[in-house]
């Protein structure tokens, strides 16, 4: 338990690191980012080991897409937060925090998720726009699908966190985790079988709409950051262009979300038993991530 | 106390330190290179608002026969000036990442240095004596009227005040799309190299609108990239051999004559990591941060955050001596993490003899490692320490419980003060330490 609530507080460090990376006088610094993000790396691997087998995975990575749009919102305050307020004390946290859920896992996907909303200047304006945002997302739509989806993977998240009880925040509705769901795991595992393969679908169907949310939501702000960022081009987000792209935060994204699934395939030869579920969640995910990279590149420039 | 370098009796002292005094550290003046020159004569450094000092030494003075010559400013320049990029939107730092002397061919001195993007080969030349006597001018430089020319006179040249005079030679731009880390001047003393994150160019001296990429390590897919090169440097006698080091903390060995294209190593040299000191940090641990060649050329040494190792170029599978600097610190990787500590990139050098090597640490401690008695030293290089010829005492970090009297315990380290930066002198034992924005100047005691 210890392990993970390091990995954790090391996974957050290392995506403020990453973020404040942006802002850096003389560029994004590859070597550094690239050690930070192997660092991230080892520490989702830790949480995720944590976990039993891959069942949860796929799940939580959908739980996380609901949530990764508050975490980047929350970012300013999770890098501070983190330090010092881990261990059994998620609650804490949360009470530091407006809507953070327990930081349980930050996929790679969700991370780079993190990282993309992080870009841009954060102001509790944004944040609260984009909060508004987000939580417009999830009840239209595809709301039946993502809901479902959003209450396994909290369900999941308690049990992670050993039954801590926590308000699961992604979920507009409301619905509070009681200890009670601890012990129907059994049961749940079932469910969490049968939403796992449309749990990939979810929250990519998700994205597209939080993107179009956003741009509708957020145009002021798209508007004030372009003139400081390099408009993305889609030789950026295939990674093609022979420059130093690293102003673009697109450009970013493919390097260290598909440095994951490199850095996965070389894992899976390692561990292909526990892991290999991982690696193929892992992958799927940076797979969707690099093909909806171009309408988060504008929502990049919306926030 | 015995000390490292020299023989039993040997002890090290202050000689001089340069820089400002204040407790406020104006972020420009903090040095990031420091350097000797072939023959020890001149020492250089360049620091983070892209200025070059050049300080020379001057001759021993038959008064005090026991006191070696000091080191005086010899030349002030601004070597870089900070740059934006507009298509990128990107700024270029003016810190001088390396500065590296040229051979001397004449009465200049030449040295490259290099900021993130570009090098400059310097040229510094001196003037202290002045013709007086010309025949068709005047002193204040009018010319004269020829009618007026009765005789003629040879000039004499008379002593003037010292000029020193630097201007840039060269400029060598546009070759690198990454950081540059890493320059060395080959053997040949016609070419050099300039390392960034992935990829190794070779130059001419001469030639400054191209240069050859001899290594490029840049995937396909920038998405699959795992490493890149954090340093590399020529072979001090070989000029076809040049070696560089990766961030998975592997060196690798080329040979300039096996392809033009040198991505396939002819030596690779990595020690197999000890599976049981593994954490999330092993990886940043393990990343190389400065390889240098002996001055023999037969051994290399590489610097990784806790270690300094020795390898035989003959021997590609471990080092042959591994040094601790500072081992306490692996239980703290993880605050270093924090702080950013974990990433600094310190530099080790050589003695003139390949006997000792030399490394920075925290708390402005550096440490000495005698390569044949196996004996280590730790020292400090502070104000405090800093009378003329003062022996420079041993410092110890208790790393027990019980801290015992003049130690330090690695809780009171004051990370904020470290020594990237040290410089042996070629063929005595002086040596130039750099702390933050200080220049510590050490030479052994004459008994």
């Amino acid at each position: 338990m210890e392990f993970k609530v390091e990995a954790h507080r090391i996974m957050s460090i290392s995506l403020g690191k990453i973020y404040n990376s942006r802002v850096q006088r003389g560029g994004i610094k590859l070597h550094k980012n690239l050690l930070v993000s192997l660092v991230l790396r080892s520490a989702r691997q830790v949480y995720l080991s944590d976990y039993y087998g891959g069942i949860c995975l796929s799940a939580q990575q959908a739980r996380e897409w609901c949530e990764g749009e508050y975490m980047a919102s929350e970012q300013d305050k999770l890098v501070p937060g983190s330090t010092e307020s881990l261990s059994e004390s998620d609650e804490e946290s949360k009470v530091a925090v407006d809507k953070q859920e327990p930081r349980d896992v930050v996929e790679s996907p969700a991370a780079l998720h993190v990282e993309t909303q992080a870009s841009g200047e954060q102001d509790s304006a944004e944040n609260g726009v984009s909060d508004s945002g987000c939580s417009d997302i999830k009840i239209p739509e595809e709301s039946p699908e993502a809901t479902q989806t959003c209450e396994v993977a909290s369900v999941v998240t308690a049990i992670s966190s050993n039954c801590i009880s926590v308000p699961s925040p992604s979920d507009p509705k409301g619905e509070t985790e009681t200890p009670t769901d601890c012990q129907t795991d059994s049961s749940e595992s079932a469910e969490k079988h049968s939403y796992e393969p449309k749990a990939p679908q979810a929250y990519t169907n998700r994205k597209r709409t939080a993107d179009d949310s956003e741009l509708t939501d957020s145009p002021t702000k798209r508007t004030k950051l372009t003139s400081t960022s390099l408009p993305s081009t889609n030789d950026e987000n295939k990674g093609e262009t022979e420059e130093m792209d690293t102003s673009n935060v697109s450009s970013l994204i493919t390097i260290f979300g598909s440095s994951f699934s490199g850095l996965l395939s070389n894992k899976e030869g390692e561990q292909p038993d526990s892991d290999a579920e991982d690696s193929d969640s892992g992958q799927i995910c940076c797979d969707q991530m690099l093909k909806n990279l171009n309408p988060w590149s504008t929502a990049i420039v919306a926030f | 106390m015995a000390g490292v370098g020299g023989g039993n009796d040997f002890q090290w002292c202050f000689s001089q330190v340069k820089g400002a005094i204040d407790e406020d550290v104006a972020e420009a003046d903090i040095i990031s290179t420091v350097e000797f020159n072939y023959s020890g004569d001149l020492l250089a450094t360049g620091d983070k608002g892209g200025r070059v000092v050049i300080f020379q030494r001057e001759q021993e003075s038959k008064n005090r026969p026991h006191s070696r010559g000091e080191y005086n400013v010899y030349s002030t320049f601004q070597s870089h000036e900070p740059e934006f990029d507009y298509l990128k939107s990107l700024e270029i730092e003016e810190k001088i990442n390396k500065i590296r002397w040229l051979p001397q061919q004449n009465a200049a001195h030449s040295l490259l240095s290099t900021n993130d993007k570009t090098i400059k080969l310097w040229k510094i030349s001196q003037r202290d004596k002045r013709a007086e006597g010309y025949n068709l001018k005047d002193e204040d430089g009018r010319l004269r009227d020829p009618f007026r020319i009765t005789s003629l006179r040879v000039p004499v040249l008379l002593p003037m005040d010292r000029m020193v005079e630097a201007s840039p030679r060269r400029i060598f731009a546009n070759a690198h799309t990454y950081h540059i880390n890493s320059i060395s001047v080959n053997s040949d003393h016609e070419t050099y190299l300039s390392a960034d994150d992935l990829r190794v160019n070779l130059w001419h001296l001469e030639i400054t609108d191209r240069s050859f990429n001899i290594v490029d390590i840049k995937p396909a897919n920038m998405e699959e990239l795992t490493e890149v090169i954090t340093a590399a440097e020529c072979h001090p006698h070989q000029c076809n051999v040049f070696v560089y080091s990766s961030s998975k903390g592997t060196i690798r060995l080329c040979d300039m004559r096996a392809a033009a294209l040198c991505d396939r190593q002819s030596k690779f040299f990595e020690e197999p990591e000890d599976p049981s000191s593994r954490s999330f940090f092993s990886e940043i641990i393990s990343s190389i941060s400065d390889v240098k060649f002996s001055h023999s050329g037969r051994y290399m040494m590489t610097r990784d955050y806790l270690s300094v190792k020795v390898w035989d170029l003959n021997m590609e599978n471990r080092p042959v001596e591994t040094y601790q600097v500072h081992e306490y610190l692996r239980s703290k990787l993880c605050s270093l993490y924090e702080n950013d500590c974990i990433f600094d990139k310190f530099e080790c050098c050589w003695n003139g003899s390949d006997s000792a090597i030399m490394t920075g640490s925290y708390n402005n401690f550096f440490r000495m490692f005698d390569r044949n008695t196996r004996r280590d030293i730790t020292l400090e290089a502070s104000r405090e320490n800093s009378k003329p010829r003062a022996i420079l005492k041993a410092r110890k970090v208790s790393t027990g419980g019980k801290r015992k009297k003049d130690e330090i315990s690695v809780d009171s380290l004051d990370f904020n003060k470290k020594i990237l930066h040290t410089a042996w002198h070629p063929k005595e034992n002086v040596i130039a330490v750099a702390a933050t924005n200080n220049l510590y100047i050490f030479q052994d005691k004459i008994n």
